[in-house]
């Protein structure tokens, strides 16, 4: 195995524990007032969001480096699908916003659809990228 | 852009998985270049003239 593989296996599991981290977080801050500590804990609740943004940024750092180790195909396919991923972010986005703002939506979104789509989004166009370049 | 890494590779009987741990790039990314899928970044394309013995220009050929 060469060194740079090694390190990419290395970013490759820090950005897996990372990831895996700030889900726990969220999933804590999500269900925690619910479920563990009560909807009267304001504290508990805040700190729980706070974790979860400190553990988010965690996560970023983790991705940049990740970003930075692997390997230079792998590295176009990823930026290629974060591209994409932005782009649909920030068109379909804007479309809901002027569609909205003309009266157009009759219905309520749930506003955590949007990353939810984005996640979609990604893993389809880093699917397609890793198939393209095969 | 054109290469002769498949050949070049035959010649010596390595695999693709063979060049792509001596240049220390996944074996993906040298199936993209043989197939001119994908042009490396200019240190990986010197890597990949050195562990051969050639030059640069001997490997990678310019379509234009």
């Amino acid at each position: 195995m060469t060194g740079d593989y090694r390190e990419s296996t290395k970013a490759t599991i820090r950005l897996v524990l990372w990831t895996l981290a700030w889900t726990a977080t969220l999933a804590s801050a999500k269900f925690g007032p619910e479920l563990l500590w009560g909807s009267r804990q304001p504290v508990a609740s805040w700190a729980a969001v706070a974790v979860n943004l400190a553990i988010g940024v965690g996560w970023i750092v983790a991705f940049t480096r990740f970003l930075q180790r692997i390997d230079e195909l792998q590295r176009k396919v990823m930026q290629e699908a974060l591209a994409i991923s932005l782009g649909a972010g920030w068109v379909g986005g804007f479309a809901y916003v002027v569609a909205d703002a003309a009266g157009l939506i009759t219905f309520d979104v749930n506003t955590a659809v949007l990353p939810a789509l984005l996640g979609v989004v990604f893993v389809i166009a880093f699917a397609a990228g890793m198939i393209r370049y095969r | 852009m054109k290469n002769r890494i498949t050949d070049l590779r035959a010649e010596r009987d390595w695999t693709q998985a063979d060049l792509a741990q001596r240049i220390s790039v996944s074996r993906q990314t040298i199936i993209a270049i043989e197939k001119g899928k994908f042009d490396p970044s200019l240190p990986v394309a010197f890597r990949i003239a050195k562990v051969f013995g050639l030059a640069i220009e001997e490997v990678f050929l310019d379509e234009q």
